[in-house]
């Protein structure tokens, strides 16, 4: 609103800049540009004289400049007696002052109206940094809590919260600093461990490579059977082709889990995986589609996922049967922060299964893994 | 308030708009209403712009990352000074600072030029109404600092590490005051031609102008020399690079230009060529503007690469030089000729000046030129470096410098050069001299060094030759010398010392290129180096940390034979942000020279590559230039330039005097 008021007030005063010497009562008189002129040369003569007696020049030069001044002098009484000056256009002048005057706000507010983003206010760092915590974008939290870290790096706490925000947040060089950072200041525990292990495993691009494969080991040791640390385990072993291992860990873990562990669903779909090696191939994004994604900004990237969501999504229509495809929608849904749409999905998926309740169960469980609500044994 | 600078911007645009159109149309129709027009409106888009410069300001210092320029510029982190700077660190808001220092001017002219005749104010307004337009359009089109982000990040690119300098706090504005003023000489041979006519005021309002943009002129090339010499680690004082030749150009047409005028004010002759140099120096402005701007030139300084600003400024480029040469050859002949003067004689000697100067600045331009022509044709990037520059410019400038002194010395009409070459052989003889001491000291180096060096002292002597002759020293008793020493105009003044600090620059220039000392050797602590008549001892390489980068410190010990004269630091510095490495030279002052050290790799044996300079008199090259621009600052308070208004309405002589300055 201030804006709209200061730059309604700008305008004003620009207008009036223009409109002010129309107004004037009384034209200021405008002498004969040659009358200047004579102004100039009187000037000229006095400065002939202070320097002739001062003795700058000699007389001889000082009579011949005189001489020279004068002779101008009276050329320009000459002109000024031929010159009697053209008479001023009063219509002209009031259809120009009235184009100039509206030209200013209408050229004015169009152009600012096509180039600027009225709407937008001042984001000072400081403001948008103190700003109340509750309305807040995670971006903004992430950046106020790093600010508190750079001041107090030994604050183990911190790291601890600031963690897996990074990892959610897909910064995963960060998450692995934090977590780092976390079992220097506030000593390992199996959960730490497994972080700092799925960490790595993120910046690695999903392999577990030998420095993540000894964190997961450390959070065994602290804690044998820890569901995440395991569950990577035997991931790596899969990765490795030693898909019997891999199945065997599975399925001990399986076995370890309690009923309403939010990782029965992905362990059971990581055990079907290894133990059906030739599961048909999953449609997902081309390889082509990928490298496009990364040539994105963030927005058309967000368009690209939105477009194949809505392709799954009426694939599905189509053909109802697929339990990969609703297991892969939901999940995306729950990714995409549309849970309504998750749950809307798991509702279509329960009546096309309702004839399979095996499948339907499988879809079910991999939903609650999700932190699906209804399902939700938490 | 960033939007409120974004509105503020586009108004002053329309105003920009207005300001050429009405007052053109009010001088044709010699409207008095309409040509009043100009001054409000000229006032009041300085006002816009500098409202509009504020907020921009204002975002880069509370690190406002909604707008697109302060993210890619800024960080929150850098020292509030850089931030400030910052702000014309980059493309967009370097383009600001340009028109809003030419609506300044606009501005000034509006403010200081009621007594000018009413047609000649309207249409010098009208133009430069015209010049501030097309930039301000250049600005919304295709540079508008004023973009925005959706969804702002919270933390900046930050600022290229090299420009994080005082130097760069300094350099831009000053250059700029140096380029757009010269916005305005253009702007009153342009309203002169529309004219038809150039009255006597004409030459009194453009000589201060022409001081006024020169000496800024002076300073920016001066600050811009040095802070390459202590900043890019390896002493070169000037490169012939081609943001340096942009620069440098409008310095020799302005140059030549400031002579001009003189010669206009004092005796109306040189109408033809004072238009003509305030055309091609204002063109020479905004070429360089093109060239640094539009990144046809890979260097330091170019930071804009987008094609499209290059376009649309070799359109404004175009369209005013174009525009105004085509006004000059159709109006020229009506520009009645002034007053007739000998060959010989001052204003001879001018015209043989600016033949010189504007020779000098054409084989600059060609060789800027020449090399971006080569690669535009046929792709091959050549570069034209000083080899060029000495065989051409320098046999070119040397006689243009020998014939200094006898400028001021002749009279004006018709001279008598014998006469003045008599009262000059003092002054010679002191040159010869000079350069028979140079010649001994420097143990017969060479013979150039010092004849080089007796043409600066020639130059000084002349100097004061001048100031003596004119105040009667020698010729009468002492008091009244004195007396009439005491009451010689300021410009005079400005004259010898303007000449004089050509001469020191020149020494400075002869001294390094001369007499410099370089070596080049990889030391271990504890080594000493021979320089010249001293010493370094390099003590050891220390780690520091710095606010926001890390360096390793050499730490040198200058010696005298035993003697310590001090410590000399020099470091290797990385900023870490962008793990950007830049040298820091150590410099040390003794006198007027200066020790020079810089770093280069360290080997795996502990060792490091150490490159020292002795620069004998380096520091008279920009205090040199200082002293001309304190003569260019003497001469502009001279009170005779006062544009004198008719009679009856005749101020009081204070808001005259007010008016002059």
């Amino acid at each position: 609103m201030t804006f709209w008021i200061i730059a309604a007030l700008l305008t004003l005063a620009a207008s009036l800049a223009v409109l002010w010497p129309f107004l004037r009562t009384r034209a200021g008189r405008s002498d004969h540009p040659l009358a200047h002129d004579i102004e100039v040369y009187r000037d000229q003569l006095a400065e002939v004289e202070r320097d002739a007696a001062r003795g700058l020049i000699g007389s001889q030069e000082a009579v011949e400049a005189r001489a020279e001044i004068g002779r101008r002098i009276l050329r320009l009484d000459q002109a000024l007696a031929d010159d009697h000056g053209r008479a001023a256009m009063p219509t002209g002048r009031r259809w120009a002052a009235t184009a100039a005057v509206l030209v200013v706000p209408v050229a004015g507010w169009a152009l600012y109206m096509g180039l600027g983003s009225p709407t937008f206010g001042d984001q000072p760092l400081q403001a948008r940094l103190e700003r109340d915590v509750a309305s807040s974008s995670i971006e903004e939290l992430v950046a106020r809590a790093e600010r508190h870290l750079a001041e107090n790096p030994e604050d183990g706490r911190g790291w601890e919260v600031l963690a897996p925000i990074y990892m959610r947040m897909g910064r995963y060089n960060e998450a692995e600093t934090a977590f780092r950072n976390v079992i220097r200041l506030s000593g390992a525990t199996a959960d730490r461990e497994a972080g700092h292990g799925e960490a790595i495993m993120a910046v690695a691009e999903g392999l577990v490579t030998e420095d993540a494969r000894a964190a997961f080991e450390r959070a065994v040791e602290l804690q044998p059977g820890h569901p995440k640390a395991s569950f990577y385990l035997a991931t790596a072993e899969a990765q490795e082709g030693r898909r019997d291992e891999a199945a065997e860990r599975f399925a001990a873990l399986l076995a370890g889990l309690p009923v309403d562990s939010p990782w029965r669903g992905a362990v059971e779909q990581a055990l079907g995986d290894v133990r059906g090696a030739d599961a048909p191939d999953q449609p997902g994004p081309s390889a082509a589609d990928i490298e496009a994604a990364e040539a994105m900004s963030p927005e058309e990237r967000g368009e690209m996922i939105e477009a194949m969501v809505a392709r799954l999504d009426d694939r599905l229509r189509d053909n109802p049967s697929d339990t990969e495809g609703w297991k892969r929608l939901v999940r995306s849904y729950i990714m995409l922060n549309r849970r309504d749409d998750a749950l809307a999905a798991l509702g279509r998926a329960t009546t096309a299964l309702e004839g399979e309740p095996e499948r339907l169960r499988e879809v079910r469980e991999f939903a609650a893994s999700l932190g699906l609500e209804g399902t939700e044994t938490r | 308030m960033v939007e409120t600078g974004h509105f503020a911007l586009v108004l002053a645009f329309v105003l920009a708009l207005v300001q050429f159109a009405v007052p053109l149309a009010g001088a044709r129709l010699r409207d008095e209403r309409m040509m009043a027009v100009a001054e409000p409106v000229a006032i009041t888009g300085f006002a816009l712009t500098a409202l509009s410069f504020a907020a921009l300001v204002m975002a880069y210092v509370q690190s406002d990352f909604s707008v697109l320029n302060v993210y890619e510029n800024s960080h929150s982190g850098k020292p509030l000074i850089f931030k400030i700077t910052g702000t014309w660190g980059n493309h967009e808001g370097s383009m600001l600072l340009w028109v809003l220092i030419l609506t300044f001017f606009g501005a000034l002219v509006a403010f200081f030029g009621r007594n000018l005749p009413a047609t000649l104010r309207a249409n010098v307004l009208a133009v430069q109404g015209l010049v501030g337009a097309a930039f301000l359009l250049f600005l919304l089109a295709t540079s508008n600092p004023f973009t925005r982000i959706p969804n702002p990040p919270l933390e900046g690119r930050d600022l290229n590490p090299i420009l994080q300098d005082i130097g760069l706090a300094v350099h831009p504005p000053l250059l700029y005051l140096g380029y757009v003023g010269f916005s305005i000489c253009f702007s009153f041979a342009a309203a002169a031609l529309i004219e038809g006519r150039i009255d006597a005021a004409w030459a009194r309002w453009v000589r201060p102008w022409t001081l006024a943009a020169w000496l800024f002129l002076t300073g920016g090339i001066a600050m811009g020399s040095y802070w390459a010499y202590y900043e890019l680690g390896w002493g070169g004082f000037w490169f012939w690079d081609p943001v340096e030749n942009a620069s440098f150009l409008p310095w020799l047409t302005g140059t030549a230009l400031l002579h001009s005028a003189i010669v206009m004010e004092k005796r109306s002759a040189l109408k033809i060529w004072t238009i003509l140099l305030s055309i091609l120096t204002f063109s020479m402005s905004l070429l360089g503007t093109f060239l640094v701007r539009s990144g046809v030139l890979t260097s330091v300084h170019a930071f804009a690469t987008d094609p499209t600003r290059g376009v649309f400024i070799l359109a404004i480029l175009v369209m005013f030089i174009g525009g105004s040469l085509a006004l000059f050859a159709w109006r020229a002949q009506a520009l009645t000729p002034g007053g007739l003067f000998q060959p010989v004689s001052r204003e001879g000697a001018l015209v043989l000046n600016n033949l010189f100067l504007t020779t000098a600045a054409a084989t600059v331009l060609i060789g800027t030129l020449y090399p971006l022509l080569v690669e535009a044709l046929t792709g091959d990037k050549i570069s034209v470096g000083a080899p060029f520059f000495n065989m051409t410019f320098v046999p070119l400038v040397l006689p243009l410098l020998a014939i200094v002194p006898f400028g001021p010395l002749l009279a004006w009409k018709r001279a008598d050069l014998a006469g003045v070459s008599q009262r000059l052989m003092a002054a010679f003889g002191g040159a010869l001299l000079v350069t028979a001491a140079a010649f001994v000291v420097s143990d017969a180096a060479s013979v150039f060094s010092a004849l080089g060096v007796g043409l600066a002292a020639w130059l000084v002597l002349g100097a004061a030759t001048d100031i003596a002759l004119k105040a009667g020293i020698g010729k009468v008793r002492a008091g009244i010398a004195l007396k009439r020493l005491a009451g010689l105009p300021l410009s005079a003044f400005g004259t010898a010392l303007a000449h004089a600090g050509l001469g020191l620059t020149v020494l400075g220039i002869v001294a390094v290129t001369s007499f410099q000392v370089e070596r080049f050797e990889t030391m271990r602590p504890g080594d000493t180096l021979d320089i010249g008549a001293y010493s370094l001892r390099f003590e050891a390489l220390r780690p520091f940390q710095g606010p926001n980068y890390t360096e390793d410190r050499g730490h040198f010990t200058w010696l005298d034979g035993d003697r310590e004269l001090g410590e000399i630091v020099s470091a290797k510095r990385v900023y870490t942000a962008r793990q950007f490495p830049t040298t820091e030279a150590g410099i040390a002052t003794r006198g007027l020279s200066q020790m020079y050290v810089s770093l280069g790799d360290a080997d795996s044996e502990g060792g490091i590559v150490v490159r020292a300079w002795w620069w004998p008199l380096v520091t008279l090259i920009w205090i040199g230039g200082l002293v001309m621009m304190a003569g260019g600052a003497v001469s502009l308070f001279d009170r005779r330039l006062r544009v004198g208004a008719p009679s009856r309405r005749a101020r009081p002589p204070k808001a005259a005097e007010a008016a002059a300055g």
